[in-house]
């Protein structure tokens, strides 16, 4: 990453958005978190899909080891690996990146040096029916030069960009339709191997 | 502790219910009974027979344990007014009681007036200081304004008092594990593996507390508890399983050249990974590829 002068830009598709999304709203009362997988160009990380992790005991190793494996091994044969992590608060009203966080995201930062962290912002996803804004309802997060985890500034709106620009009106649909019943995640697997994290069929 | 067949047969009840097929008191003496947290289905469906007075005063004297049901629902899902409404018939039949006052408690809580709900807990147990749901009541509102630490001190105090209270126990780990506070968090479920040996899900959440600490001899004490969780559910814990592949890969990581203390290793290694793969082959054959080529990299050499 020799400086290049241009920043980072992060693109996220419509799908790996919503499906993390969906997934905080199933378990409200509980933190949650997933990571994102994709892959990098030039300045622009490239977000293609993403697999919800866990909504309990967020902070253990053992699990997130099991998953990060399976997901490592699955995506990378596809030419994709995991670029960011995906964090909800258990409490609605907590907008700060906790250590358990941070902690995760140092991980995928060791493997990914462009790795992100993306943190739900519960009031811009409250405040969605009321407005027609496009961008993510997603803090984002980087490492800057002393391996702080950074929230990105108040431009930083454009360094997060969803692909597809009606992202948020279908994210609301799901909402109405409470499609976050359907969603699976690691935690769901490992207490019955049938239940597929790659939650294939959610979209359709 | 919720088991399989009680939700399954939960889960069966509110779907009849979900789609008119009756029984709603049953399905709501049933989350009453066993404790689960389902309040926007109570609510929905707990209303339907308050605002009926035929159905409502077919319970007799239940309909006051209704009323008490809804309201606690409604404060849950934010329906203000309804657990108004509820608090008030209560308070109305039982003017002096204590359970409604702990209602009103409870009412000012999901306002989020702390202060208020504050004191009138302080207040109850003047009156009581032995009623357990206002002490957790003091917990779970300092847990919502974020102040974890006074959570965990409350707690402590509390299980000084009512040490058998194993959702206690746990709560406590849970806040710990969340703090990163590993150390305490293994004290506790230690706490519960004493007072409840053969619980499988003590022994699992410590083995993985043990894991996340690391260290030779954590890890080594992790996959003894990974093998018991492993013993008491009949080789049925996928968790567990996994558990021992990490632990055998890290500790061999670890004890690389002096490799003495842990000979059965690779035997038990390679029993938890087939355990595995049958499961896979069998249950999701499509994740089987992932899974073995995944932990195939685990394996450690004999």
């Amino acid at each position: 990453m020799g400086g290049g002068g241009g920043e980072l830009r992060y693109e996220i598709s419509q799908n790996a958005y919503i499906k993390l999304v969906l997934h905080s709203l199933k378990h409200k009362t509980s933190a949650v978190n997933g990571v994102f997988v994709g892959s990098s160009c030039d300045d622009v990380v490239q977000i293609i899909d993403s697999v919800p992790l866990f909504h309990n005991h967020l902070g253990l190793l053992p699990p997130l080891e099991i998953s990060l494996i399976m997901i490592e091994e699955y995506y990378s044969a596809r030419g994709l690996g995991i670029v960011g992590y995906f964090h909800a608060n258990e409490r609605s009203d907590d907008v700060e990146l906790g250590s358990v966080a941070k902690n995760i995201g140092d991980h995928i930062y060791r493997y990914f040096p462009q790795a992100a962290i993306l943190l739900l912002d519960n009031k811009k996803l409250e405040a969605l029916p009321k407005g027609k804004d496009r961008l993510p309802v997603l803090q984002l997060y980087t490492r800057d030069a002393s391996k702080n985890w950074k929230l990105a500034g108040s431009d930083g709106g454009c360094q997060l960009t969803t692909k597809e620009p009606a992202a948020n009106a279908v994210l609301l649909d799901y909402i109405s339709s409470k499609k976050w019943e359907d969603v699976v995640d690691f935690d769901d697997h490992l207490d019955d191997i049938t239940k597929d994290w790659l939650n294939p069929g959610l979209f359709e | 502790m919720v088991t399989k067949t009680e939700e399954t047969q939960l889960n069966r009840l509110e779907s009849q219910v979900d789609n008119g097929g009756g029984g709603a008191w049953e399905y709501l003496c049933m989350v009453r009974k066993l404790k689960v947290r389902r309040s926007v289905k109570v609510l929905k469906h707990g209303l339907l027979i308050l605002n009926d007075s035929k159905k409502r005063s077919s319970l007799g004297p239940e309909e006051w344990t209704l009323y008490e049901q809804v309201a606690v629902a409604a404060m849950d899902c934010q329906s203000l007014e309804v657990a108004k409404d509820c608090a008030n018939a209560l308070q109305k039949k039982f003017p002096e009681s204590k359970r409604v006052g702990r209602l009103e408690a409870m009412l000012l809580e999901a306002k989020g007036s702390w202060g208020e709900a504050e004191k009138a807990y302080s207040s109850l147990l003047e009156d009581n200081p032995f009623d357990q749901v206002v002490h957790k009541r003091r917990v779970a509102l300092a847990k919502a304004q974020g102040n974890l630490t006074g959570a965990i001190d409350l707690l402590n105090k509390y299980l000084e008092t009512f040490m058998a209270d194993h959702d206690a126990w746990r709560e406590l780990a849970e806040i710990y594990i969340s703090l990163q506070m590993y150390k305490q968090a293994a004290f506790c479920y230690e706490e519960l593996i004493l007072s409840q040996p053969t619980v499988p899900l003590y022994h699992l959440a410590y083995a993985d507390v043990l894991y996340t600490l690391g260290g030779i001899e954590n890890l080594l004490t992790a996959k003894k508890y990974y093998s018991s969780t492993i013993d008491l559910t009949g080789g049925k814990n996928t968790r567990a399983l996994f558990g021992i592949c990490l632990c055998t890969s890290a500790i061999a990581q670890l004890s690389k050249g002096r490799n003495k203390e842990d000979k059965d290793s690779p035997d038990l290694q390679s029993l938890a990974t087939a355990a595995l793969e049958r499961e896979y082959k069998q249950r999701a054959s499509d994740k089987l590829s992932v899974f073995t080529s995944g932990f195939k990299s685990l394996k450690v050499s004999s």
